[in-house]
C-alpha cells in the first residue's frame, strides 16, 4: 500500500515537474516556405479611377497602410466580368473591388481579364 | 513523511499559481523555440536603421521600438503622426497618387538636399487630416487570429436589435475583412507589421518590395541607395513572430469597487462593443491556439459622432472608428486615437454618436460608481 502511494505520488510530482518541458517541446512554427513563383501580374484591390476614352484604370493594392497605386490598360481582348456577366470599363467606378490578370508589354500592364466582385453584407 | 505531502502540495500550488504577465513579456506557454523567436524578433523590433541601411527617404521613426516604447517594447509611444485622405462620399481615396495616406514627417538627409524638404508634402487633395498616437501593440497576435464569423457574429449594421449601435467591419483595398489599425483597414497583423516597415520607416521588405512615392513624384535618382528590398524575410518574419508573441498584461487584481467598476461597464452600455472577452480560433502555436481572452473589442467600426471625425479609410467614413481594444490601460498616459484625452474620463465624454448613449450613462453615474469604472479600466 505504501509502496503504491509513493509510486502514485512519484508519478504525480514527475507529471507536474515534466509538463512544462513536455509543452515546450520544439514544433514546427511556420508552414514551409512556399516555392518561388514567377513573376505574378495578377492584382486584387480597389478601383482608384476609370478613363473608359483613354481604356485605362487604376487599382489601389498594397500591404496594410502601405499602398500602391497599379495603372494598367485595356485591350479589346480584355476580358470583363462580375457577378457571372459580361461588363464594359464603364460598368466600373472607383471604390469597386476588382482581381486583374496583366501581362507586361512594352508600354505598361494590359490586364487580360478584370473582375469585379462584391463583399457580403454582414 | 510529513513533509512530503507538504512539498508536493507546495509544487501543485506553484504550479497552478500563474505569473502576471507585465507589458513587454512573451505570451506564456510559448515553447522552448517559440520564446528564442520571440528574442531575436526583439532585436530586430529594437533595431535602428539608417539610410545606409535602408531607412527612408521619407519616414516617420528609424526603429519600430521608437514609436513602441512605453512602458516596454511594444508599448505606446509619444509619437503622432499624420494621415490624410479625401472623402468623396461614399467613395474614400486613400490619396496613394499624392503619397497617402501616411504622410511621413522626416526625410533623409539625402532626400532633403535633392528635394529641400524636411517631411512629406501634404497631399492638396485631402479633405482630412489625421493625427494618429502609437498605440500599444500587446496581445495583437491573439487579436489576429479571431476567427472572421466571430467578428460578423457582432455586426448590426441596420441596428436591428435598435441599441442604437450599428458595428461593421471595414474592409481592405482587396475586399477581406479588416481589424488592425484605428479604422481596421488592415486584414492580419503580418500585413500590418510588413505594412509600417514601409510606412513608418521606409523599409521595403519581400513583402513590400517597393518605395512610397514623394507626395507622389519619383523618389530623385541617387537618394535612396539601399537595393530594395531593405530587410530579409528571415529579419520581418522575426520581427513579426516578436510582435505576434507579445503577451496583453494580466490585468490587475480587481477590488470591491473595480468589481463594482466592472459590473457598471457592461451595465451602462460599455460593453457593447467593448466586448470582454473574444476567443482565437486554430494557430500551429499552442499559446495562440483557442485562446479566450480580455480583448474589451468587437473589432467593428463604430460611428462616434462628427467631434472625433476625421479622416475615411476603406469602407470607414470619417466619424467611423473600430472599438479600441482596451488593453494596458493602466500605463496609458493620453487617451483616443489622437491622444486628444488626458483622461479616461474625458475620453469616454468625448464618445459621441454610437456611443453616445454609453457615454450618457457614464454621466449620470455618481461619483462614487463613477471612480469605481475609472478603477476598473485602469486595472486592465
Amino acid at each position: 500500500m505504501l509502496r503504491t502511494t509513493r509510486t502514485t505520488r512519484t508519478a504525480a510530482l514527475a507529471a507536474v515537474l515534466l509538463t512544462p518541458l513536455v509543452a515546450s517541446a520544439p514544433m514546427a512554427l511556420r508552414p514551409p516556405p512556399a516555392a518561388q513563383s514567377a513573376p505574378s501580374y495578377a492584382y486584387q484591390g480597389t478601383v482608384h479611377a476609370v478613363n473608359v476614352r483613354a481604356g485605362w484604370l487604376e487599382v489601389i493594392t498594397g500591404v496594410g497602410m502601405a499602398l500602391r497605386l497599379v495603372h494598367m490598360s485595356t485591350s479589346p481582348t480584355t476580358l470583363l466580368a462580375g457577378s457571372g456577366m459580361a461588363l464594359r470599363l464603364t460598368d466600373l467606378k472607383p471604390g469597386d473591388f476588382v482581381r486583374t490578370d496583366c501581362r507586361r508589354t512594352a508600354a505598361g500592364l494590359v490586364a487580360s481579364h478584370i473582375e469585379k466582385f462584391e463583399v457580403p453584407r454582414p | 513523511m510529513t513533509l512530503r505531502p507538504v512539498a508536493v502540495a507546495f509544487i501543485l500550488f506553484a504550479a497552478g499559481c500563474k505569473k502576471p504577465v507585465q507589458p513587454g513579456d512573451p505570451l506564456p506557454g510559448l515553447a522552448r523555440a517559440e520564446r528564442d523567436l520571440f528574442a531575436r524578433g526583439k532585436v530586430v523590433f529594437d533595431s535602428e536603421f539608417t539610410p545606409q541601411t535602408g531607412l527612408g527617404p521619407l519616414f516617420n521613426s528609424t526603429a519600430c521600438a521608437e514609436c513602441h516604447e512605453d512602458p516596454k517594447a511594444g508599448g505606446s509611444g509619444d509619437e503622432v503622426e499624420v494621415h490624410a485622405t479625401a472623402f468623396r462620399g461614399p467613395v474614400c481615396d486613400p490619396l496613394v497618387q499624392e503619397g497617402g495616406p501616411v504622410i511621413q514627417q522626416h526625410t533623409t538627409p539625402a532626400l532633403k538636399q535633392a528635394l529641400g524638404i524636411d517631411q512629406e508634402p501634404f497631399p492638396p487633395s485631402a479633405t482630412a487630416r489625421a493625427m494618429r498616437t502609437s498605440p500599444v501593440i500587446f496581445g495583437r497576435g491573439l487579436l489576429d487570429l479571431v476567427p472572421d464569423s466571430a467578428i460578423l457574429a457582432y455586426a448590426d449594421p441596420d441596428d436591428k436589435n435598435r441599441d442604437g449601435v450599428r458595428g461593421r467591419p471595414n474592409r481592405t483595398v482587396d475586399g477581406r475583412i479588416g481589424r488592425f489599425g484605428r479604422k481596421a483597414f488592415v486584414a492580419t497583423l503580418r500585413e500590418f507589421n510588413a505594412g509600417a516597415f514601409t510606412a513608418e520607416m521606409g523599409i521595403t521588405s519581400p513583402d513590400q518590395p517597393t518605395e512610397e512615392n514623394i507626395g507622389g513624384k519619383p523618389i530623385p535618382p541617387g537618394v535612396d541607395s539601399a537595393a530594395d528590398p531593405e530587410i530579409t524575410r528571415e529579419a520581418l518574419d522575426l520581427a513579426d513572430d516578436f510582435v505576434r508573441f507579445l503577451a496583453p498584461p494580466t490585468p490587475a487584481k480587481l477590488g470591491k469597487d473595480g468589481r463594482r467598476g466592472r459590473d457598471l461597464f457592461s451595465q451602462i452600455g460599455c460593453a457593447t462593443c467593448h466586448i470582454p472577452m473574444l476567443r482565437t480560433g486554430d494557430s500551429p502555436v499552442p499559446a495562440l491556439r483557442r485562446r479566450e481572452f480580455a480583448a474589451y473589442t468587437d473589432l467593428l467600426l463604430h460611428d462616434l459622432g462628427p467631434d472625433l471625425a476625421d479622416i475615411c479609410l476603406g469602407r470607414a467614413a470619417p466619424a467611423d472608428f473600430r472599438t479600441e481594444p482596451l488593453l494596458d490601460l493602466r500605463s496609458a498616459q493620453h487617451f483616443l486615437h489622437d491622444g486628444r484625452a488626458a483622461s479616461l474620463e474625458q475620453a469616454i465624454e468625448l464618445h459621441g454618436g454610437e456611443g453616445a448613449g454609453a457615454r450618457n450613462g457614464f454621466k449620470v453615474l455618481t461619483p462614487a460608481d463613477r471612480a469605481a469604472l475609472i478603477a476598473f479600466l485602469r486595472s486592465l
